[in-house]
Order: C-alpha cells, then structure tokens, then sequence
C-alpha cells in the first residue's frame, strides 16, 4: 500500500513537470485535430457516475469527488467540443437523487449554484467562445435560489453559438416521456379557436365538405334549399389540407347565415363575398360543440418535438462510466433507436481524453464503413447518421486520396 | 489541459464557494486556456476589422502543414487502432471458441444447469435483440434461434424471456414458431412429459400453448415476442387514446402521470395473459432484469423505450461477421457469458 502510495506520488510529480504537461497538452491538442479529420458525432450524452465510489476508494469526501467530477466534466466538455460535437448532453442529477442524504444534495445544490453564478458573471467570455447552456428536467422542484441561478445562467447565454451543453438536472426519462405524453394531451385537447374553418384535419382523406360541395355544383341548376345536413356534417370534421374545401367551408357558413342568397351565386363569389360578412361567419362554429384536431394526427414527431431534446441532432453516443450498465432512465426515448451505447469501466473523476478516444475511433471506425459500403454489416446497414457536409468532404476527399494511390 | 498550479487554485476557490477569487482573477486565470478568438470559425464581431487583419496575416504554409499532419495523425491512429482491434477480434474469437469447446451444451438440461448453479443471481426476465438476416433461409435461421434460446432459458431455470426483432417477423407466424420450440425442447428434454409448460405470445395477439400447472415439477417458460411497433409506436398510440379522452373530457391531463403510463404499457405485454383466464397464474414483470445483444456493440435498434429504465444491458461483443458469411450471432458461450457477467461473476477455462 506504501509503496504504491509513493509510486502514485513519484508518477504526478512526474507527470505535472513543465516539460511532461506540455508534452502531453500538445498531443491531446495533435489528437484532436486528427479525430477532427473524421466524422464526428453530433450528439454525445455522458452519464456522471462513479463519483462517490471515487471519493470513497480514495478516502475523501463525497463532495470532493463531485468537485472533482465537475472537473473531468470540464476536460471533457473542451475536447467534445475542439473537435466538433455539437450537442452534448450530461446527466447531473436525477429525480431520484432527491432521495439521497440531505447533506450531499444540499451541496451538489450549492455547487451547482455556485458554478452557473460563476458562469454568469463571465458574461462576455462566454458570448465569445461559449456555448449554449439549456437545463432540461423539472425545475419546479429545485429550491428558488438554484432556480434563480439555473434561469440566469440560460438566459445569458442563450445567444450563444451552435454549440450546446444540455444539464439534465432533477431528470429522469420516464418524467420527460410522461411530460410530452401530457403536453400533447393538452395541446390537443384546446378547442380550436380560430374562424378560419372548423375543424382543422379530417379523418380521411376526402373532406365531406368538398363533396358535398361537388354533388351541389352538378346539381347546380336546382336551387338546394336544405343545407343544413350539410353543414352540420362540415363543421364536425373538414379539412384543412388546401385552400379549396376550407373556402367551401366559408362559403357554406355564408350561405347558412345569409339564407336569402341562392346557393349557386353563394357559391361562386363565396370568396369575395367573405371580408364584409365577417362577423356571421364565427357564429356557427362557436354554437356547435367544440372542435378540436383529430388525435390521428399524433405521430412519432409530435411526441419528439415536445420531449426536452427537441431541436438537436439525434443521439450518436451515450456514455455511462463506472461500470454500471443500465440506463438509469437516462435518455430511453433518444436511446433506443441508433445510439451507441457505451459502458466504461472507469470513475467519472477519472474520465479522460484517452477513454474517450478509443470510443470515438470506434465510431468513426463504423460509420466510415458503414458510409462505404452500407450492405457489408447487416447490423446497421443503411442507417448511419446525417453527416455534416465537411464530413462528406472529407470522406470524398479520402476516397480520392484512395483512387490515385491506386 | 490545465496546469497543476492553476487547478489548485480553482480547487481552493471552489471549496470556499467561489468567494476566493474575484472575477477578473478567475478570468485572468482561464485566459491562457481560451483559443485565440482569430482562430474561431466563422464568428462576427465588433472587432471584425482587426481580427480580419489577423487572418490575412496568419501563415497559410504554417496552417497547411498543420492540417496535413491533423491527416495524417488521424490515419495513423485509424491504422493503428485497425490493428488493435483485429488483434483483439482475433483474441476474442480463439477466446470464443475455446469456451465454445469447454462449454457446450450437449442438449443436455443437466449440464446447463451445472453452468448456472454457481451463480448469484439470475434474471427474471431475460431479452435479447434478434436482428433478420438477408439470406433466404433468414425465418428459419431466426426461428431456431428463438428455440434455442427458449430451450437454454428453460433450463437455465429462466422463467421469462422475450424476444425483440425488428421488423416483427415472427409474429405473423406464431403457431409454425410454436411448433419448432416445442420440437426443440423434446430434443432437450425428451418425453412431453419432462417438458416445460410454453406459453408463446405477443401484444395484441392470443396465447399460444398451455398454462402451466401450478404442481409441475417441469417449470414453465413464458415467452413474449416485441418489434419495433411496440417501442415509440405504442407509446404514440397511447398518446392519441388519451388525447381523444381528454377531448371528451373523460380525463384532464393532469391525470397524466408516470405511474399511469407505466401501468397503460406494461399492460400491453402483459394484457393477453391476463385477458385469458388460464394463464391468469402466469404473470410476466414487464421490464426485462437482462438485455442481451448479440452483436458487435450495444445499439438498441428500436426496442421499447419505456421498460428499459432499469435493465441491465449486455453485449456479445466483438464479432467478426466477415468470416463464415452470415456468422452465428446466437452461441450458448455467448449467452452464458451475459448470465455469468450479470452475476458478476468471471467465466474461466473449465468448468
């Protein structure tokens, strides 16, 4: 124990001598700019853990190894983002973290808090270099002061470049799923207000309006005196696919309202006819019951636009650390498509530029491969993610670089 | 990388909550860390004009030469990392096949269960990703697989297994899959009588097979068959249901809540147990203790998002497809080495 105790110490003396940190900051700089020359994921996610077991193995405070982890994290955050990631996300605190003793997560709190109001009074530093720091989870549940600092520290810096750090704080999946699952609901479930027409996307792909429309105009001698059915039906569900049947529509409203007009003139100058009719036309729709968009139309999309996420790349890597391999309920709706999962088998205090190599090789390994020849791995033939355009570049150039060789 | 000096000044301030250094000292301190603002991408500023200069000043030859050897860097090390990884898959394989040798099992019940005795644990509810294969014989290779690790669950004394193929496949032929288990199970057990009771099913489809009686000595296997329609797709189908109650005002989303969503689709795997009154004994914990994939890296390919939260996940690992063709992703080995590494146990040569 002795001995290794003075090998450790011998190998940091060693290894924070001027000449030796300079070498080695220059090859993780050299390192960098390579996997630059690749393609680079968009999108990284790193679970933080093994911090406690850290400080516990190590003999110090769990604190400290939090502290420690915000360091490894910060090491990190600058070699994902030198070489090009553009989305990262982390996972500091879980719901279920609550349920921790009060002493860690009163502190976790303060460190948190101390290091966004930290953040915040580099204010200009970071509109120089920094990124866009966004807090996904339920805020509702963190203390006014850390909510202070959490809101001051986005709002700063959401004029920020195209690079993002996404900090899951009290986060878990199941809420985040559940919350767009509710979102939606609610979104669906608002009757919809505007006059425009009553109904916004029909069931099937004909709208009864516009057929009830087509059988008048072939009938369009008679005049149709009982139109009523007509727009009862219409108003339940039409269309809102082109301007045609909603026009219709209006025209139907019109005709209804000012029932001394035959249908056929109705029907033509319908559209001119509309602005100075405005205010009769609203008058139907608000008497019936109310009209809301067919919860058809929910797709996968729907619920992906209002998960926390929205508006990044997809997942390419997911990372968790200390050896644990499970989720967590960390990221299950991003995951679970074409991510990359990976499981070190390293303390998160630990976490570095070299276990994060091999990781990215890899990728670059297989998604090179699979851009080649996507038919030679079954595994994920066809379905490598969106590359940036100099990644293609790049690609092309090598290609080319390959050929003359040849 | 930042130097020991500063990292123990930062450390300092840290612990004193931030109130050691002032702003400016902080600021000092991350200067000589911070990239030249010339060299950033594409960013306009106030000082457009004299960083405008700068960069027609910079070295055109210096910056060639440092991007070539950016290239030539990143194809060393591919060629290098190539390398360590064929020397690995290499490893691995001759790893592979000599636990293949030691541990094999001979169709024989018994000598799988000698291969589990020792551990400490086993899942509950084991699932595994199956991947279709291109060939023209892919169902039928597929289809054995599912027997076989149907017949190893079983001995293993595995209560529960579920199987996620993508496409969804097998489940437009649950009687003909049925059949092959149950033949491939009398080709482990033997007589009908020494078998376990098989229930075969998935969500929104009947039970195939008998319930299991509950004075059986032979133990039961429940098996659940998942595609990629009961990940998102479900979770979207549970949306519209809602939202169309919330329109009838049959619910407020404020009913919402995890709970809720979780009861609505574990039912989904669990519904056609439960609706049949035979198989109302049986009942399956709707998240898997176990993932198993058999392929080169973890990558969940679609499977259902929401029962995972706990799952411990557990990949083959590297597998060289090149070699025989289409490759034999399922391999007892490899099956027992995800069962021996969820116990946290190390397999060895010999058993």
């Amino acid at each position: 124990m002795a001995g290794s105790m003075h090998m450790s110490r011998l190998r940091n003396w060693f290894l924070a001598s001027p000449p030796v940190e300079f070498a080695i900051t220059n090859l993780k700089e050299l390192l960098i700019g390579a996997l630059q020359q690749g393609p680079i994921p968009q999108h990284v996610a790193f679970v933080m853990d093994g911090n406690r077991r850290f400080a516990r193995s190590h003999g110090i405070e769990t604190v400290e190894g939090h502290n420690l982890g915000f360091e490894a994290l910060a090491r990190i955050l600058e070699v994902c983002y030198k070489s090009g990631v553009k989305v990262v996300t982390i996972y500091a605190f879980s719901i279920e973290n609550f349920k921790r003793s009060k002493f860690e997560v009163d502190a976790l709190m303060e460190m948190a808090k101390v290091k966004l109001s930290q953040m915040a009074q580099h204010g200009d530093l970071l509109d120089r270099y920094g990124a866009k720091v966004r807090v996904l989870g339920r805020l509702d549940l963190l203390k006014p002061d850390v909510l202070a600092a959490v809101n001051r520290a986005v709002d700063l810096t959401s004029r920020n470049g195209d690079r993002v750090l996404n900090i899951c704080f009290p986060y878990t999946s199941r809420d985040e799923i559940t919350t767009a699952i509710r979102d939606t609901v609610e979104d669906y479930s608002k009757p919809i207000q505007n006059t425009r027409s009553a109904g916004a996307a029909s069931r099937t792909p004909f709208s009864e309006s516009h057929i009830a429309y087509n059988i008048r105009a072939q009938t369009l001698g008679s005049k149709t005196h009982d139109t009523t059915s007509d727009s009862e039906s219409t108003s339940g569900s039409s269309a809102q696919d082109d301007d045609l049947p909603t026009r219709n529509d209006r025209a139907n409203h019109v005709y209804e309202s000012g029932s001394s007009f035959s249908s056929s003139t109705t029907l033509h100058h319908g559209g001119q006819q509309e602005p100075h009719k405005g205010s009769p036309q609203t008058a139907p729709t608000e008497s019936d019951s109310p009209v809301y968009i067919s919860p058809e139309t929910i797709s996968r999309q729907t619920l992906n636009d209002r998960m926390l996420t929205k508006g990044t790349p997809p997942l390419d890597i997911l990372i968790r650390t200390s050896g644990v391999e499970r989720l967590s309920d960390f990221m299950l709706w991003q995951t679970h498509e074409n991510t990359e999962i990976v499981f070190l088998d390293v303390m998160w205090p630990e976490f570095d530029l070299w276990h994060f190599l091999p990781v990215m090789l890899g990728w670059q390994r297989r998604i090179s491969k699979s851009r080649q020849d996507p038919d030679a791995e079954g595994n994920f033939a066809g379905d490598s993610p969106e590359s940036s355009e100099e990644d293609l570049d790049t690609m092309l150039l090598r290609q080319s670089g390959k050929v003359k060789s040849i | 990388m930042v130097s020991r000096r500063d990292r123990d000044l930062l450390r300092d301030d840290l612990r004193q909550r931030g109130t050691k250094l002032s702003t400016a000292d902080r600021e000092q301190l991350l200067k000589t860390y911070l990239p030249n603002p010339a060299e950033l991408p594409n960013r306009s500023r106030a000082s457009t004009a004299t960083s405008e200069r700068r960069k027609t000043r910079k070295k055109p030859i210096r910056s060639f030469l440092k991007s070539q050897l950016h290239r030539l860097v990143y194809a060393v090390t591919h060629i290098i990392f190539g390398i360590v990884v064929r020397l690995l898959q290499a490893y691995h394989a001759v790893v592979n096949r000599i636990f293949a040798v030691v541990y094999h099992h001979h169709r024989t019940p018994e000598l799988i269960r000698k291969d589990v005795r020792g551990l400490k644990r086993l899942p509950q509810h084991l699932s595994t990703i199956l991947t279709l294969r291109k060939e023209d014989d892919a169902l039928a290779v597929l289809m054995d697989e599912v027997a076989e690790l149907a017949a190893w669950s079983s001995c293993a004394g595995i209560p529960q297994l579920s199987i996620y193929e993508k496409t969804g496949v097998l489940k437009s032929c649950l009687p003909a899959l049925h059949q092959i288990i149950t033949t491939k199970l009398a080709s482990y057990y033997g007589t009908p009588s020494q078998q376990p009771s098989l229930q075969l099913y998935a969500p929104h489809h009947p039970v195939h097979g008998k319930p299991a009686s509950p004075y059986s000595e032979t133990g039961s296997l429940t098996i659940l068959l998942l595609s990629s329609t009961d990940g998102r797709e479900t979770l979207v189908d549970l949306t519209k249901t809602l939202a169309e109650m919330s329109q009838n005002g049959k619910l407020s989303p404020d009913d919402i809540t995890p709970e809720l969503v979780d009861a609505e689709i574990s039912e989904i795997t669990t519904q056609p147990l439960a609706a049949d009154p035979a198989f109302s004994e049986t009942m399956l914990k709707p998240e898997p203790d176990l993932l198993l994939v058999f392929g080169p890296f973890l990558k969940l390919d679609g499977y259902p998002p929401w029962q995972i939260r706990l799952t411990e996940m557990y990949c083959t690992g590297i597998r060289s497809h090149g070699l025989n063709g289409d490759g034999e992703a399922v391999e007892y080995q490899g099956y027992m080495r995800g069962l021996w590494h969820f116990a946290g146990a190390q397999m060895r040569f010999g058993r």
